[in-house]
Order: structure tokens, then C-alpha cells, then sequence
């Protein structure tokens, strides 16, 4: 069978790893899982931040980086290199910015504008 | 994913036209042992397999690469995305016709690594030349391959996807046309160059938005990597089939905004399936002002060039737009003047420029040539496609 190299997921025929018999007897051992390991799931729960505000707080990082890097020594490698990683992440910024513009207007708008022919976007003018 | 047709060895002995309705077709040879003879054998195998189109894009980041790519898929038709069921951050493009790929993927150093060396992702050190060559040949040969995956998010090596050949595959980045074996895969390339002012004004644009970003920051940033870009990504105009300039304009005196422009398509002449844009006659030099009195314009209006020229020691044809639409018969009044556009039915291009009318450029030159640009490749697909079709393929056994 075929396998996903990338994901490293394998898309054959799924297999069914819990039987439906099964499923019934977990949630009784289940019901309270934060009570075994409070600490890990709270920790966990914190450190989901949205992947915007990531980039944008990366390349805040990046460039208090950058300038504390080119402070000793404008003309080195680690000076342009830093700088040189401003830019990438402030391109990866603008990107996911026209991104969640893009994604967050209306689905169908969206495919109609891009296929206005087909049935769904038809429009009766008269 | 292989389907697999086993034909029995008598339907190979004699030339066999070997279709499949598949897109992408690999055939595979299956020759039993047989005893040696003393006469020599001429075998010749010919895939009438799909050939592959390879088209590169050079530009330094945040000059509208994605806009250009946007423009051009759509002119075959349909949008292009992202791998479904992949990794999210894939920067690759794929659409019906054409896959786009970014060539950040093929960085041989991740962001920590280039910090450690101290080299900008525009150096050629950072980028793994050898693997591009071998996967851009063996994609347009039809054959599928493991692309690595940069994340530009966390600056990673992420875990290779599987790209198949498409009909169109785009090579985008800051070096397309750096390695000479690339280049010469290449059908047809294009260089985006931005003049200085241009870029501080765009760069100032995408990022003022940002927190931390302070105009001492961005024009910091350009000026650090400018040495490596001259170095390296500069020079590969030289080598390009058409070069799209954008300067500021000269309509209006000490403009410093940089809102209007003024964008020159130098395309190079001699070029196979190529045939330039032209205003008027082929290889005169004319000015034109459109605005007067079957057009009104408004301030400060659009002005035309059409000259021949050399650059680089080649011999080209530049068209040049000054200025900007503001409506729509502005557009097409151009449109109906410019000759050797490649559109297949007259005001193509204002329709391609108003269906992406919330891109940036699309009031201007920018967006104007990009989508020429375009239509320009298409034309040179088809004319290749045509080619490849009257050479018939042959399997002869021997």
C-alpha cells in the first residue's frame, strides 16, 4: 500500500485500533483525567498561542536581536545574517497576514470569484 | 500509486504507441532473459510522456512574487493551493496545470545554522544547488520526487512531500537562474527587478504593520543585505528572457511616495516560441500618450515607450508604462494598441486585470505586464505542447 512519505501517515485501508465495545468502558476510567496529571495538562493548554501573534512576536525577537548583534560589529557575517532573518520572518508575517484576510472572508465568494461559470454562482439578472 | 499495465512481450516487437489516460505516465520494461546471439541490438525507447514546462521566477522576498504567481496560474484557469492533507506551512503552490515551488525548500542551512555561519539565505552556500538540479530534471522528465519542506515559520528543514510532474512547473526564489544546469532546464525565466526606492517604499508598506518595526529597522534590514544581493541575486538578470523593472516614476517632480510607478518589460529577443509585445511596429522607437481626446485621464496619467535596445549585451525590446488606470476604458484603449499580446480573444488582458482588481499593481504597470507576462507563457506552453505532439513516439524492440 501506498504511503504518505511527507506525513509519514499511512492512507491505506484505516484500521480500526478501538473497537466500539471497547469505547464504552473508557470513560469510566477516563472521567477525571486531570486528576492524575493537573500540572502537565494546564502547562499545555498555555502554550497554544495563535500563529499570528507567534510570528509577529518572533520578529519582534528578531529585530531586538538583530540590533543587539549589529551593535558590536556592523560589517560581520552574524550582523547581515541577523538582519537577513528580519526579513524572512517579516515575509512570513505579511504572508500569513493576507492569509487570514483571505480566509476569513466568505467560502463561497471566494470560489465564485474564482469560478464564476459553474452552477452554484450563476446570477439571474433579469 | 502505481498503476501497473503488464503488456505480454509480443505486443512490444513491433513500434507501439504506447497512451494512457493518466497524467503522469512511466513505463516499465519487463525484458526476460535471452540467450546471447551475436548480432548487436539497437534498442530505442521513447516515452511519449508528458513533457514537462519550466518556467523560473527570480525576485528578492517581498516584491510581489506571490502576486505574479497568483496572475499566472490564473491565466490557465483555476486557483492555486497549498498540498491538501500536507504539512501547512508548504510553500508549494499546485494548481490543474501548474505546481509552483519556492526554492527556499532547497536550503542546504536552516535559520540556526545560517546564524552560526553567519550567511544570508541569499548566499549561495545556504542552498543545496546539486538537489535542485537533480529534482527540477526529474520532475520535467516526468518523474515524481521528495521534495524537502522550508518552514519559514520556525526556519526548519521540515519532512519532505511528494511533488508530482505537472503540465507547468514554476520555479520561484533568489536563485533560479544561478546554477548554470538549472538554467539551462529553464524554458522560459523572468526577473523581477525592483529599483532601491521602489523597494524601501514597498518594504516600508507590508511592514509598518508590525510591532517592532521602525523605519530605521527596514531600511537597516535592506541596507545589510544589499552587498549579498548584488552579489549574487542581482546578476542573474542578465540571464533572463524577460525582466520586469519597476522604477519611480518621472510624470510627477520629487515624487517620494512611490504610489505611482513606472514599469519597463524588456524582453529578450531571439528567444524560441517567444515573440515580443510591441506598440505600433515592431523595432521603432515610439512615446505615446494615450490621454487626450477620446481618453481623459486624471492626474498624472499614463505614458507609453516602445524602443529596441541592448542590455546586457543582448539584443531586446522594451515596453515601458508610466502612470496609472483609473477606470476601465483606460484599460482597454490600451489593451487595443498594444500588438503581439498572445490573447485569444480581444480584451483578455483587462479581464484577467479585473478579475484580480484587489491585487496590488493592478493599476499600474506591474500588474499590467505581469498578466502580459502570462499570456506570454501560455502561448509559449502551447506552441510546445504543438511541437512535442507532431514528434511521434516510438518503442522499437530490437
Amino acid at each position: 500500500m501506498t504511503t504518505v512519505a511527507a506525513t509519514g501517515l499511512n492512507v491505506a485501508t484505516p484500521r480500526a485500533f478501538v473497537r466500539p465495545a471497547a469505547r464504552l468502558s473508557a470513560p469510566v476510567r477516563l472521567n477525571y483525567p486531570w486528576k492524575f496529571s493537573s500540572m502537565k495538562r494546564m502547562v499545555k493548554l498555555s502554550v497554544k498561542a495563535t500563529p499570528e501573534g507567534e510570528i509577529s512576536e518572533k520578529v519582534e525577537k528578531s529585530i531586538q536581536e538583530a540590533k543587539e548583534t549589529c551593535a558590536d560589529d556592523p560589517v560581520s557575517g552574524e550582523c547581515v545574517a541577523a538582519w537577513d532573518e528580519v526579513e524572512e520572518l517579516s515575509a512570513a508575517a505579511s504572508h500569513a497576514r493576507d492569509k487570514k484576510k483571505a480566509g476569513g472572508s466568505d467560502p463561497l465568494e471566494e470560489y465564485c470569484s474564482d469560478n464564476p461559470e459553474t452552477d452554484e454562482c450563476r446570477t439571474y439578472d433579469n | 500509486m502505481a498503476v501497473s499495465t503488464i503488456y505480454s512481450t509480443q505486443a512490444l516487437n513491433s513500434t507501439h504507441f504506447l497512451t494512457s489516460s493518466s497524467s503522469s505516465k512511466q513505463v516499465f520494461f519487463y525484458r526476460r532473459h535471452q540467450p546471447q546471439t551475436n548480432r548487436s541490438f539497437n534498442t530505442t525507447i521513447t516515452c511519449a510522456a508528458q513533457q514537462t514546462v519550466v518556467i523560473g521566477l527570480a525576485a528578492d522576498s517581498g516584491c510581489g512574487k506571490s502576486t505574479f504567481m497568483r496572475r499566472l496560474t490564473s491565466v490557465f484557469g483555476g486557483a492555486a493551493e497549498p498540498p491538501k492533507g500536507g504539512n501547512p506551512d508548504s510553500n508549494t503552490l499546485i494548481s490543474d496545470m501548474t505546481t509552483v515551488i519556492c526554492l527556499d525548500d532547497y536550503h542546504s542551512l536552516d535559520r540556526t545554522g545560517r546564524k552560526e555561519k553567519g550567511v544570508t539565505a541569499l548566499d549561495p552556500r545556504a542552498n543545496d544547488f546539486d538537489l535542485m538540479y537533480e529534482q527540477v530534471k526529474a520532475l520535467k522528465s516526468g518523474i515524481a520526487v521528495e521534495k524537502p519542506i522550508y518552514n519559514h515559520v520556525t526556519g526548519l528543514l521540515d519532512a519532505p512531500e511528494l511533488i508530482q510532474p505537472p503540465k507547468i512547473l514554476v520555479i520561484e526564489g533568489l536563485h533560479p537562474m544561478f546554477d548554470e544546469r538549472v538554467r539551462d532546464l529553464l524554458d522560459f525565466s523572468i526577473y523581477l527587478d525592483i529599483s532601491n526606492e521602489v523597494k524601501f517604499a514597498w518594504k516600508i508598506q507590508r511592514d509598518m504593520a508590525e510591532r517592532g518595526h521602525s523605519l530605521e529597522s527596514i531600511k537597516a534590514s535592506i541596507e545589510a543585505r544589499k552587498p549579498d544581493f548584488d552579489a549574487f541575486i542581482d546578476p542573474q538578470k542578465q540571464y533572463a528572457d524577460a525582466v520586469i523593472e519597476v522604477l519611480p516614476t518621472q510624470l510627477i517632480p520629487d515624487d517620494n511616495e512611490g504610489k505611482v510607478l513606472r514599469v519597463r518589460l524588456i524582453m529578450k529577443e531571439g528567444v524560441q516560441y517567444f515573440s515580443p509585445v510591441y506598440l505600433f511596429d515592431e523595432g521603432s522607437t515610439i512615446s505615446w500618450i494615450p490621454c487626450g481626446r477620446k481618453l481623459t485621464c486624471s492626474y498624472p496619467g499614463i505614458k507609453f515607450n516602445y524602443s529596441p535596445d541592448s542590455y546586457f549585451d543582448h539584443e531586446v525590446s522594451v515596453v515601458e508604462m508610466d502612470g496609472q488606470f483609473d477606470r476601465l476604458d483606460e484599460l482597454i484603449y490600451v489593451e487595443s494598441h498594444l500588438s503581439n499580446l498572445s490573447t485569444k480573444f480581444y480584451g483578455e488582458v483587462t479581464q484577467q486585470m479585473l478579475k484580480h482588481a484587489d491585487f496590488p499593481g493592478s493599476n499600474n504597470g506591474t500588474g499590467l505586464f505581469q498578466t502580459i507576462v502570462g499570456l506570454k507563457i501560455r502561448d509559449l506552453y502551447e506552441q510546445l505542447i504543438a511541437n512535442k505532439a507532431t514528434a511521434p513516439a516510438e518503442t522499437a524492440k530490437a
